[in-house]
């Protein structure tokens, strides 16, 4: 893995700047407390799952509970595990759960937080009311592991999570070697509610995932067009065959 | 040498009925059972007699006699259309009944039970003991029964038919048997009427006979076959592995109640001091087990059962009680349970090893055990196959590269990882699309997908991906079914091959209806696709224009990618 200098793209790496994980991007996804992820759109929930995925690669879960409610995983397909893990380096234990119904889900991450062996808890729910994540939010305190609650752009209203964010997809990064083709995944992630960071909320990230580094880079200046193609670093000879 | 303990309810049908009757309205005044009454069923030539209560039976009125002669021989002949269904799902309940006394139990035929006592007896005070005890137990339940117990199963089920309550000693058949009449062989109806035709009514007068001696009489070799294969059964020459109802499990723990319990708290205290037992014994030998299964049996000759597994061989009561305590509401004590009883099955050796004090301590270390623990947990509250596990499987058709498995306690193996760009979300169907697209190998430039239309920016492809040829190979006719497999003996939910003809009927219909659906798989060309608002397609062309494999190639969504 090489490491490449930010060049004048106007790219720069928000882990240089902030060295404190916490109160800072991405405010503690993954590594504290129960966050939700939310899509702002009907067809933005791969987006979000993106999103949270790589905002909690820097957490480097061993292990990952993984509740789906069935319905949810018949209307935007089953996850792809060989592609989720992807996103995490060293590849974490996943199991996946399946349950019929919202309450299900949530007993089950409830369980999962208390359970030890666990680093992690990724679940895809329809509902959850400021009493069930009140719940999970103290049941995620009181034993030290992170939730990650992923979500459809219908939810609304209060939370007692530590943080909403709103993730929308945005039109890809110019792709260097083709400029025909979808470059690297763009998200715009709004923070909604932050209780660690209040003076952050409302403020719109607008992030690109690489996939190389696995890390999430800030892109400023959208509003001025995308960004250049940087110049292609030394491609690697590919093996024939 | 085993023991074989044969039950006979010679009138099951009726018996079961009044049963039924009875805990429908307790309170009810017993019918009169002096007057005579029959059970019919339909047969091909209008009513049977099915069975007949000993006062019908007493006026000559048999099971096979027609209803109609039985009317008229009885005027005021009382009739009900027997339920077989009901009398086979009982006689299920009273075999299962029957684990209190020992764990092989099977059924044997319409009526009767059938049971391994070898090693079980002196639990019950001896053999005879144990006649005596189970005949009280059937008594109080209001069964006629006979019962005869031998070293054979044959032996065992022809002496309950023509000698009840005879108790027969390892070797001894050949002399106990030779009195009895030859109708207690469970032969069918047309071997016994030749037998009496030949003056053959005794076992005894078979022991001498010669096969070819025998079928020469017959005329029929398959009926002196049949004859002697009993008559071998009986004897002990050939063996005959009755079909028991259920597993044996590896351990028991049995907790009689002085006191018939009622209460849920006993039920709960009952477990704890079970599992208390059995771990012990588990562990004295070093092993765990995968599944629990908790009996309460109740006076009144039922059971109810509750079970559990886990992904790993487990022993430790307290997280086995944590799983059991949902279920245990499930048990309904009914008019009270008089033992209790745990079986441990599919046993396995454990792994005790040490878990890690913390996660932060041991970098990347996963408490394995813990997590299986959770798994068992998650299974105890909602159902078997919850919890499950991706395992990749060496295919390059996307579809088939992972295999979702239930968790069996071994963690995932990671495999090589996608060979391309693969979407993070992929849908088990694929959902047609309507596309604009440059044919013949274009990328498409519009398309409509759940009733949207979206236009493509952007997109990278094709990927063709080829299909697996070596699938879509039709088997041989010959190899679908193999003989004999059919509807007729195979049960279609439990074994696909039942309806492979039946199936392959409506596929040949569907190709004359459609000759252009073609039954070979085809080429797929997958594209990478950006819409205007930023979110990334795979879709697919299900085929190529002129590769003679159907009509014109169809579009799909296959995934979405992050």
């Amino acid at each position: 893995m090489s490491f490449r200098l930010p060049d004048g793209a106007g790219l720069f790496r928000l882990s240089a700047l902030k060295p404190s994980p916490a109160g800072a991007f991405p405010f503690g996804l993954g590594r504290e407390g129960v966050h939700e992820v939310a899509a702002a759109g009907p067809g933005d929930m791969t987006a979000a799952l993106g999103f949270a995925l790589a905002g909690l690669a820097q957490a480097r879960p061993a292990s990952l509970i993984w509740v789906t409610e069935r319905t949810r995983a018949h209307d935007h397909g089953p996850v792809r595990e060989d592609v989720a893990a992807a996103f995490l380096r060293p590849r974490p234990i996943i199991l996946h759960v399946g349950v019929r119904r919202t309450i299900d889900v949530l007993w089950t991450v409830e369980e999962a937080l208390r359970a030890d062996g666990v680093s992690l808890v990724l679940a895809e729910l329809a509902e959850a009311d400021f009493t069930a994540t009140r719940r999970l939010t103290l049941a995620a305190r009181k034993h030290g592991r992170p939730a990650v609650l992923l979500m459809d752009q219908r939810r609304e209203g209060a939370t007692a999570a530590e943080a909403r964010w709103r993730v929308k997809a945005l039109p890809s990064a110019p792709n260097q070697y083709d400029p025909q083709a979808p470059g690297r995944p763009r998200w715009e992630a709004v923070l909604e509610r932050a209780r660690s960071a209040p003076g952050d909320v409302g403020r719109v990230f607008a992030l690109e995932y690489d996939d190389e580094t696995l890390s999430l880079d800030l892109v400023p200046g959208l509003a001025a067009g995308p960004a250049a193609p940087r110049p292609a670093a030394s491609v690697p000879e590919r093996e024939a065959g | 040498m085993k023991r074989f303990l044969s039950i006979w309810f010679p009138d099951w049908p009726l018996d079961r009925l009044r049963r039924a009757r009875r805990q429908a309205s307790p309170s009810a005044k017993p019918a009169e059972t002096r007057r005579p009454f029959v059970l019919v069923e339909p047969g091909p030539k209008g009513l049977l007699v099915a069975a007949s209560n000993a006062s019908a039976r007493a006026q000559g009125i048999g099971a096979g006699l027609r209803f109609t002669d039985a009317r008229a021989r009885l005027p005021e002949l009382a009739h009900e259309e027997i339920d077989r269904e009901a009398d086979r799902a009982a006689l299920d309940r009273l075999a299962d009944w029957t684990i209190r006394w020992t764990p092989l139990t099977a059924l044997d035929g319409e009526d009767g039970l059938m049971l391994e006592t070898t090693g079980c007896d002196h639990l019950h005070g001896g053999e005879r003991g144990m006649l005596d005890r189970l005949g009280a137990v059937f008594g109080r339940m209001g069964l006629t029964h006979r019962m005869g117990l031998a070293a054979t199963p044959g032996a065992a089920s022809a002496l309950a038919r023509a000698a009840p309550g005879t108790i027969l000693d390892t070797g001894a058949e050949r002399a106990g048997l030779a009195e009895l009449l030859t109708t207690a062989l469970r032969l069918s109806g047309e071997a016994e009427t030749l037998l009496r035709r030949f003056g053959l009514t005794r076992i005894g007068q078979l022991y001498g006979i010669e096969r070819t001696a025998l079928a020469r009489r017959f005329r029929s070799e398959e009926a002196a076959d049949a004859v002697l294969l009993r008559l071998d059964q009986a004897l002990g020459h050939r063996s005959e592995p009755p079909d028991w109802i259920r597993p044996v499990p590896d351990h028991v723990a049995r907790l009689p109640c002085p006191e018939p319990l009622g209460s849920t708290e006993g039920v709960e205290e009952g477990l704890a001091r079970l599992l208390a037992d059995l771990c012990t014994q588990l562990a004295g030998q070093g092993l765990g087990a995968r599944s629990f299964v908790y009996h309460a049996f109740r006076t009144d000759g039922t059971v109810s059962s509750v079970g559990i597994s886990a992904a790993r061989p487990v022993r430790d009561p307290a997280h086995l009680a944590r799983l059991f305590r949902d279920r245990l509401e499930r048990i309904d004590p009914g008019f009270g349970i008089d033992l209790l009883m745990l079986e441990a099955h599919r046993t396995g050796p454990m792994s005790d090893s040490t878990a890690a004090l913390s996660t932060e301590l041991v970098g990347g270390e996963v408490d394995e055990g813990a997590l299986a623990r959770l798994a068992d947990r998650i299974t105890a509250k909602f159902r078997e196959g919850v919890v499950t596990v991706r395992h990749p499987v060496a295919s390059h058709l996307p579809e088939r590269s992972e295999r979702s498995a239930p968790f069996d306690g071994a963690m995932p193996v990671p495999g090589a990882g996608p060979t391309g760009p693969r979407p993070l979300r992929m849908f088990a169907h694929p959902e047609p699309v309507q596309v604009l697209a440059e044919v013949p190998e274009g990328p498409p430039i519009r398309f409509v997908w759940r009733k949207r239309p979206r236009r493509v920016v952007r997109a990278d492809g094709p990927e063709r991906i080829a299909p697996e040829w070596w699938r879509a190979l039709t088997p041989p006719p010959g190899e679908a079914t193999p003989d004999g497999a059919g509807r007729k003996w195979l049960a279609p939910k439990l074994d696909p091959r039942a309806d492979a003809e039946f199936i392959a009927k409506v596929h040949e219909k569907l190709t004359a209806l459609d000759p252009g659906r073609a039954p070979q798989p085809r080429a797929r060309d997958y594209y990478r696709v950006e819409d205007e608002d930023g979110r990334r397609y795979w879709v697919y062309r299900d085929g190529l224009y002129d590769d003679g494999r159907g009509g014109p190639p169809e579009w799909f969504v296959h995934g979405l990618f992050a």
